[in-house]
Protein backbone atom coordinates (compact mmCIF):
# COMPACT_ATOMS: atom_id res chain seq x y z
CA UNK A 1 0.00 0.00 0.00
CA UNK A 2 1.58 3.18 -1.12
CA UNK A 3 5.21 3.66 0.37
CA UNK A 4 5.03 1.28 2.54
CA UNK A 5 6.18 -1.53 -0.33
CA UNK A 6 8.95 0.22 -1.46
CA UNK A 7 10.27 0.66 1.96
CA UNK A 8 10.42 -2.71 2.07
CA UNK A 9 12.78 -2.64 -0.76
CA UNK A 10 14.99 0.12 0.01
CA UNK A 11 18.68 -0.25 0.63
CA UNK A 12 18.21 1.43 3.66
CA UNK A 13 15.71 -1.08 5.16
CA UNK A 14 18.67 -2.63 7.64
CA UNK A 15 19.73 0.77 8.50
CA UNK A 16 18.62 1.42 12.15
CA UNK A 17 15.28 3.45 12.16
CA UNK A 18 16.34 6.33 14.38
CA UNK A 19 19.20 8.19 11.87
CA UNK A 20 16.93 7.76 9.89
CA UNK A 21 14.30 9.60 11.35
CA UNK A 22 16.81 12.55 12.95
CA UNK A 23 17.84 12.62 8.89
CA UNK A 24 14.47 13.81 7.70
CA UNK A 25 13.64 15.67 10.91
CA UNK A 26 16.56 18.24 10.48
CA UNK A 27 15.80 18.74 7.00
CA UNK A 28 12.27 19.43 7.50
CA UNK A 29 12.72 21.73 9.77
CA UNK A 30 15.46 23.31 8.03
CA UNK A 31 13.30 23.80 5.48
CA UNK A 32 10.32 24.74 7.38
CA UNK A 33 11.96 27.51 8.67
CA UNK A 34 13.81 29.08 6.06
CA UNK A 35 10.71 29.59 3.88
CA UNK A 36 12.40 30.14 0.83
CA UNK A 37 12.09 28.60 -2.94
CA UNK A 38 15.67 27.73 -3.51
CA UNK A 39 15.90 26.16 0.09
CA UNK A 40 12.63 23.87 -1.19
CA UNK A 41 14.21 23.18 -4.27
CA UNK A 42 17.60 22.13 -2.84
CA UNK A 43 15.81 20.12 -0.40
CA UNK A 44 13.95 18.39 -2.78
CA UNK A 45 16.17 17.60 -5.31
CA UNK A 46 18.94 16.59 -2.23
CA UNK A 47 16.10 14.27 -0.92
CA UNK A 48 15.29 12.85 -4.08
CA UNK A 49 19.37 12.09 -4.33
CA UNK A 50 19.47 10.19 -1.23
CA UNK A 51 16.11 7.97 -2.07
CA UNK A 52 17.31 7.37 -5.47
CA UNK A 53 21.09 6.66 -5.19
CA UNK A 54 21.04 5.45 -0.87
CA UNK A 55 18.04 3.41 -0.93
CA UNK A 56 17.78 2.02 -4.89
CA UNK A 57 14.31 4.10 -5.53
CA UNK A 58 13.89 4.09 -9.06
CA UNK A 59 13.59 8.26 -10.31
CA UNK A 60 10.31 7.22 -11.91
CA UNK A 61 8.47 5.90 -8.94
CA UNK A 62 9.99 9.15 -6.88
CA UNK A 63 8.62 11.75 -9.22
CA UNK A 64 5.08 9.94 -9.10
CA UNK A 65 4.79 10.25 -5.49
CA UNK A 66 6.19 13.70 -5.21
CA UNK A 67 2.86 14.09 -7.73
CA UNK A 68 0.28 12.86 -4.80
CA UNK A 69 0.41 16.59 -2.62
CA UNK A 70 0.26 18.04 -5.71
CA UNK A 71 -3.06 18.73 -6.13
CA UNK A 72 -3.65 20.48 -3.04
CA UNK A 73 -0.75 22.13 -3.32
CA UNK A 74 -2.01 23.71 -6.45
CA UNK A 75 -5.63 24.48 -5.62
CA UNK A 76 -3.74 25.61 -2.09
CA UNK A 77 -1.35 27.76 -4.50
CA UNK A 78 -3.94 29.41 -6.62
CA UNK A 79 -6.35 30.31 -3.89
CA UNK A 80 -3.19 32.22 -2.11
CA UNK A 81 -1.89 33.37 -5.28
CA UNK A 82 -5.82 35.07 -6.76
CA UNK A 83 -6.08 38.46 -5.05
CA UNK A 84 -9.44 40.80 -5.61
CA UNK A 85 -7.46 44.45 -6.29
CA UNK A 86 -9.27 47.69 -7.21
CA UNK A 87 -8.76 48.67 -10.98
CA UNK A 88 -5.62 50.62 -11.49
CA UNK A 89 -3.67 48.27 -9.37
CA UNK A 90 -0.37 46.69 -10.68
CA UNK A 91 -0.63 43.13 -11.59
CA UNK A 92 1.23 40.71 -12.97
CA UNK A 93 -2.29 39.13 -14.79
CA UNK A 94 -5.76 40.07 -13.56
CA UNK A 95 -9.04 39.53 -15.14
CA UNK A 96 -11.47 42.52 -14.69
CA UNK A 97 -14.59 41.11 -13.06
CA UNK A 98 -17.31 43.72 -12.93
CA UNK A 99 -15.54 46.73 -10.87
CA UNK A 100 -12.58 44.85 -9.69
CA UNK A 101 -9.66 43.07 -10.69
CA UNK A 102 -9.05 39.38 -9.89
CA UNK A 103 -5.18 38.52 -10.53
CA UNK A 104 -1.84 38.45 -8.91
CA UNK A 105 0.65 40.91 -8.38
CA UNK A 106 4.68 40.26 -8.15
CA UNK A 107 3.91 40.00 -4.04
CA UNK A 108 1.16 37.12 -4.55
CA UNK A 109 3.61 35.68 -7.09
CA UNK A 110 6.25 35.44 -4.99
CA UNK A 111 4.23 34.27 -1.77
CA UNK A 112 2.82 31.37 -3.23
CA UNK A 113 5.78 30.24 -5.28
CA UNK A 114 7.76 30.34 -1.47
CA UNK A 115 4.76 28.44 0.09
CA UNK A 116 4.60 25.89 -2.85
CA UNK A 117 8.60 25.10 -2.79
CA UNK A 118 8.81 25.13 1.00
CA UNK A 119 5.92 21.95 0.76
CA UNK A 120 7.76 20.00 -2.25
CA UNK A 121 10.82 20.28 -0.14
CA UNK A 122 9.13 18.92 3.14
CA UNK A 123 7.27 16.85 1.02
CA UNK A 124 10.45 15.43 0.03
CA UNK A 125 11.84 15.07 3.43
CA UNK A 126 8.66 12.89 4.30
CA UNK A 127 9.26 10.79 1.63
CA UNK A 128 13.11 10.11 2.58
CA UNK A 129 11.87 8.42 5.99
CA UNK A 130 8.58 6.31 4.72
CA UNK A 131 10.03 5.28 1.43
CA UNK A 132 13.12 4.04 3.14
CA UNK A 133 11.62 2.69 6.64
CA UNK A 134 8.79 0.10 6.87
CA UNK A 135 5.99 1.60 9.72
CA UNK A 136 6.90 -1.48 11.77
CA UNK A 137 10.50 -0.33 12.01
CA UNK A 138 9.23 3.52 12.95
CA UNK A 139 6.99 2.30 15.64
CA UNK A 140 10.29 0.39 17.11
CA UNK A 141 11.71 3.62 16.97
CA UNK A 142 8.78 5.43 18.49
CA UNK A 143 8.93 2.87 21.51
CA UNK A 144 12.98 4.18 21.91
CA UNK A 145 11.54 7.59 22.30
CA UNK A 146 9.62 6.26 25.56
CA UNK A 147 5.94 6.89 23.26
CA UNK A 148 4.08 5.18 25.77
CA UNK A 149 4.07 1.31 25.25
CA UNK A 150 0.18 0.96 24.67
CA UNK A 151 -0.09 3.64 22.35
CA UNK A 152 3.02 2.06 20.19
CA UNK A 153 1.00 -0.96 20.53
CA UNK A 154 -2.03 0.18 18.95
CA UNK A 155 -0.47 1.77 16.33
CA UNK A 156 1.33 -1.66 15.52
CA UNK A 157 -2.42 -3.65 15.77
CA UNK A 158 -3.89 -0.96 13.46
CA UNK A 159 -1.03 -1.15 10.57
CA UNK A 160 -1.59 -4.73 10.72
CA UNK A 161 -5.31 -4.24 10.36
CA UNK A 162 -5.32 -2.46 7.74
CA UNK A 163 -4.07 -4.83 5.46
CA UNK A 164 -6.41 -7.91 6.44
CA UNK A 165 -9.74 -5.26 6.61
CA UNK A 166 -8.84 -3.68 3.43
CA UNK A 167 -8.62 -7.23 1.70
CA UNK A 168 -11.77 -7.81 2.57
CA UNK A 169 -12.86 -4.44 1.56
CA UNK A 170 -11.56 -4.62 -1.69
CA UNK A 171 -13.33 -8.52 -1.78
CA UNK A 172 -16.86 -6.81 -1.05
CA UNK A 173 -15.89 -4.12 -3.58
CA UNK A 174 -15.31 -6.78 -6.75
CA UNK A 175 -17.96 -8.66 -5.83
CA UNK A 176 -20.69 -5.94 -5.65
CA UNK A 177 -19.25 -4.03 -8.76
CA UNK A 178 -19.50 -7.09 -10.65
CA UNK A 179 -22.94 -7.27 -10.04
CA UNK A 180 -23.62 -3.26 -11.14
CA UNK A 181 -23.79 -2.51 -7.69
CA UNK A 182 -22.28 0.90 -8.82
CA UNK A 183 -24.53 2.15 -11.21
CA UNK A 184 -26.01 5.39 -10.76
CA UNK A 185 -26.11 7.26 -7.37
CA UNK A 186 -28.44 5.77 -5.58
CA UNK A 187 -27.42 2.26 -5.78
CA UNK A 188 -23.68 3.35 -5.13
CA UNK A 189 -24.66 4.75 -1.97
CA UNK A 190 -26.10 1.89 -1.00
CA UNK A 191 -23.48 -0.54 -1.83
CA UNK A 192 -20.90 1.43 0.00
CA UNK A 193 -23.03 1.44 2.89
CA UNK A 194 -23.34 -2.21 3.33
CA UNK A 195 -19.85 -2.51 2.17
CA UNK A 196 -18.88 -0.66 5.14
CA UNK A 197 -21.06 -1.95 7.89
CA UNK A 198 -20.29 -5.14 6.58
CA UNK A 199 -16.32 -4.38 6.65
CA UNK A 200 -17.28 -3.57 10.65
CA UNK A 201 -18.84 -6.39 11.28
CA UNK A 202 -16.19 -8.49 10.06
CA UNK A 203 -13.31 -6.85 11.81
CA UNK A 204 -15.19 -6.69 14.77
CA UNK A 205 -15.50 -10.81 14.70
CA UNK A 206 -12.07 -11.09 13.46
CA UNK A 207 -10.97 -9.15 16.53
CA UNK A 208 -12.86 -11.27 18.89
CA UNK A 209 -11.09 -14.44 17.49
CA UNK A 210 -8.32 -12.95 17.03
CA UNK A 211 -8.14 -12.38 20.97
CA UNK A 212 -9.45 -15.62 21.64
CA UNK A 213 -6.05 -16.88 19.75
CA UNK A 214 -3.83 -14.57 21.64
CA UNK A 215 -5.43 -15.56 24.91
CA UNK A 216 -4.81 -19.64 24.00
CA UNK A 217 -1.04 -18.49 23.54
CA UNK A 218 -0.93 -17.15 26.82
CA UNK A 219 -1.23 -13.32 25.92
CA UNK A 220 -0.77 -11.59 29.23
CA UNK A 221 -1.61 -8.00 28.18
CA UNK A 222 0.89 -6.89 25.68
CA UNK A 223 2.08 -8.30 22.61
CA UNK A 224 6.26 -8.19 23.28
CA UNK A 225 8.49 -8.46 20.14
CA UNK A 226 12.22 -8.45 19.09
CA UNK A 227 14.11 -5.83 18.14
CA UNK A 228 14.90 -5.96 14.05
CA UNK A 229 18.27 -6.84 12.99
CA UNK A 230 19.98 -3.44 11.88
CA UNK A 231 23.14 -1.76 11.15
CA UNK A 232 23.47 1.15 13.53
CA UNK A 233 23.76 3.76 10.82
CA UNK A 234 25.65 6.26 12.07
CA UNK A 235 27.26 7.42 9.34
CA UNK A 236 23.95 8.98 8.16
CA UNK A 237 24.94 11.64 11.31
CA UNK A 238 27.75 13.15 9.39
CA UNK A 239 25.44 13.33 6.12
CA UNK A 240 22.48 14.87 8.40
CA UNK A 241 24.96 17.41 8.79
CA UNK A 242 26.16 18.34 5.67
CA UNK A 243 22.41 18.37 4.29
CA UNK A 244 21.57 20.84 7.06
CA UNK A 245 24.76 22.76 5.96
CA UNK A 246 24.01 22.96 2.35
CA UNK A 247 20.35 24.01 2.82
CA UNK A 248 21.59 27.00 5.60
CA UNK A 249 24.39 27.84 2.79
CA UNK A 250 21.77 28.11 -0.17
CA UNK A 251 19.74 30.32 1.81
CA UNK A 252 22.34 32.39 2.88
CA UNK A 253 23.50 32.46 -0.76
CA UNK A 254 19.66 33.58 -1.62
CA UNK A 255 19.86 36.30 1.05
CA UNK A 256 22.99 37.63 -0.62
CA UNK A 257 22.12 37.61 -3.92
CA UNK A 258 18.40 39.52 -2.41
CA UNK A 259 19.76 41.98 -0.11
CA UNK B 1 -17.51 45.49 -25.60
CA UNK B 2 -21.12 43.65 -24.92
CA UNK B 3 -19.00 40.39 -26.45
CA UNK B 4 -15.48 41.08 -24.87
CA UNK B 5 -17.66 41.68 -21.34
CA UNK B 6 -19.55 38.25 -22.02
CA UNK B 7 -16.03 36.63 -23.24
CA UNK B 8 -14.67 37.69 -19.65
CA UNK B 9 -17.46 36.31 -18.05
CA UNK B 10 -17.40 32.65 -19.65
CA UNK B 11 -13.42 33.05 -18.62
CA UNK B 12 -13.77 33.65 -15.54
CA UNK B 13 -16.84 31.17 -15.21
CA UNK B 14 -15.13 28.50 -16.62
CA UNK B 15 -11.80 29.54 -14.59
CA UNK B 16 -13.57 29.15 -11.43
CA UNK B 17 -15.57 25.68 -12.50
CA UNK B 18 -12.18 24.26 -13.54
CA UNK B 19 -11.19 25.26 -9.81
CA UNK B 20 -13.93 23.77 -7.95
CA UNK B 21 -13.77 20.46 -10.52
CA UNK B 22 -9.97 19.86 -9.33
CA UNK B 23 -10.40 20.11 -5.60
CA UNK B 24 -13.60 17.52 -5.98
CA UNK B 25 -11.75 15.23 -7.55
CA UNK B 26 -8.76 15.52 -5.15
CA UNK B 27 -8.95 12.73 -2.62
CA UNK B 28 -6.79 14.46 -0.19
CA UNK B 29 -8.03 18.45 -0.56
CA UNK B 30 -8.73 18.00 3.45
CA UNK B 31 -5.57 17.00 4.67
CA UNK B 32 -3.46 20.23 4.94
CA UNK B 33 -0.16 18.89 3.10
CA UNK B 34 3.27 18.77 4.23
CA UNK B 35 5.23 21.83 4.65
CA UNK B 36 2.15 24.07 4.32
CA UNK B 37 1.96 25.47 7.93
CA UNK B 38 4.69 27.41 9.14
CA UNK B 39 6.55 26.07 12.27
CA UNK B 40 4.84 28.38 14.44
CA UNK B 41 1.51 27.18 13.52
CA UNK B 42 2.08 23.23 13.30
CA UNK B 43 3.78 23.85 16.98
CA UNK B 44 -0.06 25.38 17.91
CA UNK B 45 -2.36 23.11 16.52
CA UNK B 46 0.10 20.44 17.99
CA UNK B 47 -0.18 21.91 21.22
CA UNK B 48 -4.04 22.50 21.22
CA UNK B 49 -4.39 18.70 20.68
CA UNK B 50 -2.26 17.67 23.08
CA UNK B 51 -5.03 17.81 25.99
CA UNK B 52 -7.63 15.86 24.26
CA UNK B 53 -5.16 12.84 23.02
CA UNK B 54 -4.02 12.63 26.47
CA UNK B 55 -7.65 12.55 27.89
CA UNK B 56 -8.20 9.86 24.90
CA UNK B 57 -5.54 8.10 25.54
CA UNK B 58 -6.07 7.84 29.27
CA UNK B 59 -9.88 6.91 28.53
CA UNK B 60 -8.57 3.99 26.42
CA UNK B 61 -5.69 2.64 28.67
CA UNK B 62 -9.04 2.88 31.94
CA UNK B 63 -11.39 0.46 29.25
CA UNK B 64 -8.14 -1.95 28.74
CA UNK B 65 -7.66 -2.25 32.54
CA UNK B 66 -10.63 -3.36 32.74
CA UNK B 67 -11.23 -5.48 29.58
CA UNK B 68 -7.76 -6.36 27.87
CA UNK B 69 -10.25 -7.49 25.19
CA UNK B 70 -11.01 -3.94 24.49
CA UNK B 71 -7.76 -3.35 23.27
CA UNK B 72 -7.67 -6.06 19.95
CA UNK B 73 -11.38 -3.85 19.23
CA UNK B 74 -10.13 -0.28 19.42
CA UNK B 75 -6.93 -1.44 17.02
CA UNK B 76 -10.00 -3.27 14.72
CA UNK B 77 -11.78 -0.03 14.98
CA UNK B 78 -8.42 2.44 14.12
CA UNK B 79 -8.04 -0.02 11.03
CA UNK B 80 -11.96 0.19 9.74
CA UNK B 81 -11.56 4.16 10.47
CA UNK B 82 -8.24 3.98 8.33
CA UNK B 83 -10.04 1.28 5.33
CA UNK B 84 -13.56 3.65 5.01
CA UNK B 85 -11.48 7.04 4.85
CA UNK B 86 -9.72 4.93 1.53
CA UNK B 87 -12.72 3.97 -0.14
CA UNK B 88 -14.64 6.14 -2.86
CA UNK B 89 -17.63 7.89 -2.05
CA UNK B 90 -19.93 8.65 -5.03
CA UNK B 91 -20.65 12.24 -5.40
CA UNK B 92 -23.89 13.86 -7.64
CA UNK B 93 -21.57 15.32 -9.63
CA UNK B 94 -20.52 11.88 -10.94
CA UNK B 95 -17.02 12.43 -9.11
CA UNK B 96 -15.18 10.75 -6.50
CA UNK B 97 -14.41 11.65 -3.48
CA UNK B 98 -13.16 9.62 -0.01
CA UNK B 99 -16.08 9.64 2.82
CA UNK B 100 -14.11 11.10 6.54
CA UNK B 101 -15.76 8.39 8.34
CA UNK B 102 -15.99 11.22 11.29
CA UNK B 103 -19.62 11.37 12.32
CA UNK B 104 -19.35 7.12 11.65
CA UNK B 105 -16.41 7.14 14.18
CA UNK B 106 -17.54 9.90 16.79
CA UNK B 107 -21.40 7.84 16.99
CA UNK B 108 -19.44 4.35 17.52
CA UNK B 109 -16.63 5.06 19.78
CA UNK B 110 -16.99 8.62 21.72
CA UNK B 111 -15.12 11.72 20.60
CA UNK B 112 -12.27 10.68 23.05
CA UNK B 113 -11.47 7.26 21.83
CA UNK B 114 -11.79 9.29 18.30
CA UNK B 115 -8.94 11.38 18.89
CA UNK B 116 -6.37 8.90 19.86
CA UNK B 117 -7.97 6.77 17.06
CA UNK B 118 -7.92 9.68 14.60
CA UNK B 119 -4.58 10.70 15.51
CA UNK B 120 -2.72 6.98 14.31
CA UNK B 121 -5.02 7.33 11.20
CA UNK B 122 -3.83 10.35 10.39
CA UNK B 123 -0.28 9.59 10.85
CA UNK B 124 -0.69 6.50 8.46
CA UNK B 125 -1.99 8.50 6.11
CA UNK B 126 0.73 10.63 5.98
CA UNK B 127 3.13 7.99 5.67
CA UNK B 128 1.81 5.25 3.94
CA UNK B 129 -0.29 7.80 1.17
CA UNK B 130 1.11 11.21 1.37
CA UNK B 131 -2.45 12.34 2.42
CA UNK B 132 -1.29 15.37 4.87
CA UNK B 133 2.09 15.75 6.61
CA UNK B 134 4.36 15.37 9.52
CA UNK B 135 4.76 18.78 10.82
CA UNK B 136 0.78 19.38 9.91
CA UNK B 137 -0.38 16.53 11.77
CA UNK B 138 -1.55 18.37 14.43
CA UNK B 139 -3.63 20.86 12.37
CA UNK B 140 -4.94 17.62 10.29
CA UNK B 141 -5.95 16.05 13.91
CA UNK B 142 -7.74 18.87 14.89
CA UNK B 143 -9.85 19.42 12.44
CA UNK B 144 -10.86 16.00 11.58
CA UNK B 145 -10.26 13.80 14.91
CA UNK B 146 -11.20 16.29 17.33
CA UNK B 147 -13.24 19.41 16.28
CA UNK B 148 -15.47 17.61 13.92
CA UNK B 149 -15.57 14.41 16.03
CA UNK B 150 -16.86 16.24 19.07
CA UNK B 151 -19.52 18.45 17.00
CA UNK B 152 -20.72 15.35 15.28
CA UNK B 153 -21.31 13.85 18.65
CA UNK B 154 -23.01 16.75 20.00
CA UNK B 155 -25.33 16.76 17.52
CA UNK B 156 -26.36 13.27 17.60
CA UNK B 157 -26.69 13.14 21.59
CA UNK B 158 -29.00 16.34 21.34
CA UNK B 159 -31.12 14.95 18.70
CA UNK B 160 -31.60 11.59 20.42
CA UNK B 161 -32.50 13.57 23.24
CA UNK B 162 -34.99 15.49 21.42
CA UNK B 163 -36.54 12.32 20.36
CA UNK B 164 -35.84 12.86 16.95
CA UNK B 165 -35.41 10.34 14.59
CA UNK B 166 -32.44 8.14 14.58
CA UNK B 167 -31.72 8.41 11.31
CA UNK B 168 -32.10 11.96 11.29
CA UNK B 169 -29.54 12.07 14.06
CA UNK B 170 -27.09 9.87 12.39
CA UNK B 171 -27.63 11.91 8.79
CA UNK B 172 -27.26 15.43 10.73
CA UNK B 173 -24.66 14.07 12.97
CA UNK B 174 -22.55 12.67 9.83
CA UNK B 175 -23.23 15.84 7.39
CA UNK B 176 -22.69 18.50 10.05
CA UNK B 177 -18.95 17.20 11.15
CA UNK B 178 -18.46 16.45 7.57
CA UNK B 179 -19.20 20.32 7.09
CA UNK B 180 -17.58 21.47 10.45
CA UNK B 181 -14.22 19.66 9.32
CA UNK B 182 -13.97 21.84 6.41
CA UNK B 183 -15.04 24.99 7.92
CA UNK B 184 -12.02 23.93 10.51
CA UNK B 185 -10.15 23.49 7.66
CA UNK B 186 -10.24 26.97 5.94
CA UNK B 187 -10.20 28.68 9.40
CA UNK B 188 -6.46 26.94 9.60
CA UNK B 189 -5.23 27.73 5.64
CA UNK B 190 -7.19 31.22 6.19
CA UNK B 191 -5.40 32.30 9.68
CA UNK B 192 -1.86 31.93 7.98
CA UNK B 193 -1.76 33.40 4.63
CA UNK B 194 -5.25 35.12 4.74
CA UNK B 195 -8.48 34.54 1.75
CA UNK B 196 -10.31 32.54 4.66
CA UNK B 197 -13.50 33.70 2.80
CA UNK B 198 -12.25 32.12 -0.58
CA UNK B 199 -11.11 28.72 1.40
CA UNK B 200 -14.60 28.99 2.51
CA UNK B 201 -16.52 29.52 -0.51
CA UNK B 202 -14.84 27.09 -2.15
CA UNK B 203 -15.68 24.39 0.48
CA UNK B 204 -18.91 25.48 0.26
CA UNK B 205 -19.21 25.00 -3.29
CA UNK B 206 -17.34 21.95 -3.52
CA UNK B 207 -18.16 20.18 0.06
CA UNK B 208 -21.79 20.71 0.87
CA UNK B 209 -22.73 17.61 -1.72
CA UNK B 210 -19.85 15.19 -0.12
CA UNK B 211 -21.14 16.49 3.36
CA UNK B 212 -24.97 15.28 1.94
CA UNK B 213 -23.61 11.99 0.59
CA UNK B 214 -21.45 11.31 3.20
CA UNK B 215 -24.49 11.84 5.98
CA UNK B 216 -27.02 9.68 3.59
CA UNK B 217 -24.10 6.95 3.47
CA UNK B 218 -23.80 6.84 7.16
CA UNK B 219 -27.22 6.08 7.66
CA UNK B 220 -27.33 3.64 5.35
CA UNK B 221 -24.36 1.76 7.43
CA UNK B 222 -26.51 2.50 10.73
CA UNK B 223 -29.11 0.76 9.03
CA UNK B 224 -27.39 -2.42 8.25
CA UNK B 225 -25.73 -2.26 11.92
CA UNK B 226 -28.63 -1.97 13.56
CA UNK B 227 -30.05 -4.66 11.40
CA UNK B 228 -27.19 -7.21 11.84
CA UNK B 229 -25.34 -6.32 15.12
CA UNK B 230 -27.16 -4.70 17.54
CA UNK B 231 -25.02 -6.82 19.64
CA UNK B 232 -22.00 -5.10 18.98
CA UNK B 233 -23.51 -1.73 19.07
CA UNK B 234 -24.37 -2.32 22.19
CA UNK B 235 -21.20 -3.75 23.72
CA UNK B 236 -19.67 -0.20 22.10
CA UNK B 237 -21.91 1.30 24.68
CA UNK B 238 -20.82 0.24 27.61
CA UNK B 239 -16.78 -0.34 26.06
Amino acid sequence: MGTDRYAYQSRLRRVAPLPKLVLAAAALVVCLCCDSVWVGLTTVLAMGILITVLGGLPVKVYLHFLKVPLAFLVVGGITILIHSYPTGTATLAALPVGERLWGFTAGDLDQAARLFCKAMGAVGCMYFLSLNTPVTDLTMALERLRVPRLAVELMELIYRFIFVLGATAANIRLAQESRLGYQGFRRSVRSLGELSSMVFLRAWRKAQSIYTALEARGYAGSLATLAGDYTPGLWLLPLTVAIAGGQLLVYGLERMAVG
Amino acid sequence: MRQSGFNRFLLTGGMLAALAGSLMVNAGAMHIAEGWLPVNWCLLWGAVCIPFVVAGFLSIKRRIDQAPRAKILLAMCGAFAFVLSALKIPSFSGSCSHPTGVGLGAILFGPLTMAVLGLIVLLFQALLLAHGGLTTLGANTFSMAIAGPILSWAVYRLLRKMKAPPALAVFAAAALGDLFTYVVTSLQLGLVNGGMEKFLAIFAVTQVPLAIAEGLLTVVIFNVLEKYSQAQLQELRVL
